[in-house]
């Protein structure tokens, strides 16, 4: 079994009376895909925001890379990335422009963050517009800029918040390439999205989320198991299972 | 540091590239001064007209001040016609006409006194008060002349010197004194004048300046929307740095648009020495300060851009109003108290001292120690305010 790289315990957080997180632990290895599914409101959002280090958590504590988000939040930073829903992006710059802004954020000088974001770029099939405005881009070339934006300076554990939504199967596809490639090398990666069948194919193990808490966790197929054979059933079956058909706003 | 300079390079970068902002924060305030410039930066000397009703037609005394009024550099005459002249008064085309009455030179060649009728409305305005202000003095001058070829006529009667002789010999004498007078007046101009840019340019600038670090409380706001603020503060940069690299991009901006209109105005109006350019420059430092301090308040305060947007109209709308920018403000009414409150006002005292009355920064310490303290004391409080995401620690 791989050392633990991510240790949430008892997380709480709420905004005035409401408990967006209530109650939340949970463990990820070295090296593995975790996913954390749940409809809208489910607490994915303000969970990432403490693991990040954005939410101070009301109770509870996140170990990650042996450092307290409480104790040592810079050194927990320095080994983070997140790539957020939005695309978090500076449209009045170029893709690499952009790149190597947030690459000297994460400590990199100024040569090292342009090799680095051509090799991004590379990476996400965008070298050749690496000059041009994100604001000309399309939906799913922001996207990868997005995604390749948080792999500048090499983190050792990488969160993904919904990378896919509103792309076209081909930057999709290159998305989920880019993914698998990364957990190759070694990274951490702690993945949400409401396409189940993303879930399924790229997480080791997944985490349902609703009303602020876990409510359940394994691997895919384990969860699968739960409701029938794993071969007939889908993890979409599993979550609408556990979370209801109630519609959620 | 050098983390917080890059983000102030990015946020100035920004600026430079949105041309929208760079017009509203640039081009509006040099267009503004353009107006300005040829509303007062031409000659400053009155130019005016009388209209003139001269019912006395072909009158010895009528025609000689009409051709005097004439001779006058700075007032041109106009002749109406009865019904023309009740027509303009009417429709306050024109606000003062002078009237010559019929009998106007029969009862001067009769020894009898006359008058000049100014009609007008109200108080005539200000330029119809100085015409009937230049009728008057040539009418008096021409009364006297009157009175002198009287006396000397007086004085020569028996003398076996022909009327005509004498009337001929005084003009001639009094039209050498009018060209060469005893008493004569001369002008000595020592440099410009109570300048109309001298009282505006200081409210005008920092009226643009504090609007466009005001505006940039809506850029913070639009980056927590976007998700930017809080993607940087996943990295290495910390909160302190953030804000930092915010603020000395807000001031930055502040100085490069004061540098670019007061550079205008150094060459345009040639209001300044380079002491004084100088010395004006650090002045709205202090301001460009103070008002980012409360730019990043507002943009700690609000949760959407076009609460943003109208916090930072009405803050300076109010902070301008305030200052006596447009308007003087009497010292001893209540407004002048509310003034204070403006930082405006501190900083278009502070620049009227340097540019129109030749003042040093040390004339105006009181001021740039209010404008440092409103920077520090907004600084501390849009600190403690200013949160990443809403309900965010940091």
């Amino acid at each position: 079994m791989a050392e633990v790289f991510l240790m949430a315990e008892d997380l709480h957080r709420s905004f005035d009376e409401y408990k967006a997180v209530n109650g939340v632990s949970f463990t990820i290895h070295k090296g593995e895909i975790f996913g954390l599914l749940g409809p809208n409101g489910a607490g994915k959002t303000t969970t990432i925001r403490i693991l990040s280090t954005v939410l101070n958590p009301d109770h509870g504590d996140v170990t990650i890379g042996g450092y307290s988000i409480r104790d040592n939040a810079g050194a927990v930073r320095s080994l983070i990335a997140v790539c957020p829903q939005e695309l978090a992006l500076y449209a009045d710059l170029s893709a690499l422009d952009n790149m190597v802004f947030f690459g000297r954020m994460v400590g990199l000088g100024g040569k090292e963050a342009v090799a680095q974001a051509m090799k991004n770029l590379e990476l996400m099939g965008l070298a050749e517009r690496a000059k041009g405005r994100v604001d000309k881009f399309s939906g799913g070339m922001k996207r990868r800029v997005n995604l390749a934006i948080a792999l500048m300076g090499t983190p050792e554990l990488l969160f993904l918040d919904e990378p896919t939504v509103g792309i076209d199967p081909q930057s999709r596809n290159r998305i989920y390439e880019t993914i698998e490639s990364l957990r190759d090398k070694g990274m951490t990666i702690l993945y949400t999205t409401h396409y189940m069948e993303e879930a399924d194919r790229l997480c080791d193990r997944v985490a349902i989320m609703d009303g602020g808490q876990i409510i359940a966790m394994g691997t895919p197929q384990q969860l699968k198991s739960q409701i029938g054979p794993p071969e007939q059933v889908t993890l979409e079956d599993v979550f609408l299972r556990l979370t209801g058909r109630t519609l959620r706003d | 540091m050098a983390r917080a300079l890059l983000v102030t390079i990015r946020e100035t970068r920004a600026y430079l590239r949105d041309r929208g902002e760079l017009a509203f924060s640039l081009l509006l305030p040099i267009a503004i001064f353009a107006l300005m410039y040829g509303a007062f930066g031409g000659e400053s000397m009155f130019h005016g007209t009388a209209y003139v009703v001269n019912e006395d037609v072909d009158g010895a005394y009528s025609t000689r001040l009409i051709e005097r009024l004439d001779e006058l550099d700075n007032l041109d005459v106009n002749l109406l016609s009865w019904p023309e002249a009740s027509a303009k008064l009417r429709r306050s085309d024109v606000l003062l006409v002078v009237c010559i009455p019929e009998d106007f030179s029969a009862r001067l060649i009769s020894g009898w006194p006359t008058q000049l009728v100014f009609r007008q409305r109200g108080n005539g305005g200000d330029e119809g008060q100085i015409v009937a202000s230049l009728v008057r003095g040539v009418a008096e001058e021409i009364s006297q002349e009157i009175q002198i070829e009287r006396q000397v006529q007086r004085a020569l009667v028996g003398k076996g010197i022909g009327q005509e002789k004498i009337q001929t010999t005084v003009q001639k004498l009094l039209d050498r004194e009018r060209e060469f007078p005893i008493v004569g007046v001369s002008e000595e101009t020592i440099g410009t004048g109570v300048d109309p840019v001298h009282q505006f340019l200081p409210g005008i600038v920092t009226m643009f300046v504090l609007f466009s670090i005001t505006l940039n409380a809506r850029a913070i706001v639009e980056e927590r929307r976007k998700g930017t603020l809080e993607r940087l503060l996943t990295t290495r940069l910390r909160v302190g740095e953030l804000f930092t690299g915010k603020f000395l991009a807000s001031v930055s901006r502040g100085l490069l648009q004061t540098l670019i209109l007061l550079t205008l105005a150094y060459i345009v109006f040639q209001i300044f020495t380079p002491v004084s350019f100088i010395q004006a420059i650090t002045i709205v430092l202090f301001f460009a300060a103070a008002g980012s301090a409360l730019g990043l308040v507002i943009a700690s305060v609000v949760r959407s851009e076009d609460a943003a947007n109208w916090i930072a109209v009405f803050f300076t709308m109010s902070m301008v109003m305030v200052s006596g920018t447009f308007f003087p403000i009497p010292e001893d009414s209540i407004l002048y108290t509310v003034s204070k409150l403006s930082i405006n006002t501190h900083a278009n005292v502070a620049l009227k001292t340097v540019i129109a009355e030749g003042g040093s920064l040390g004339d105006v310490g009181l001021e740039l120690t209010i404008l440092a303290g409103v920077g520090v004391v907004g600084l501390i409080l849009s600190r403690i305010l200013f949160r990443v995401v809403p309900g965010g620690s940091r």
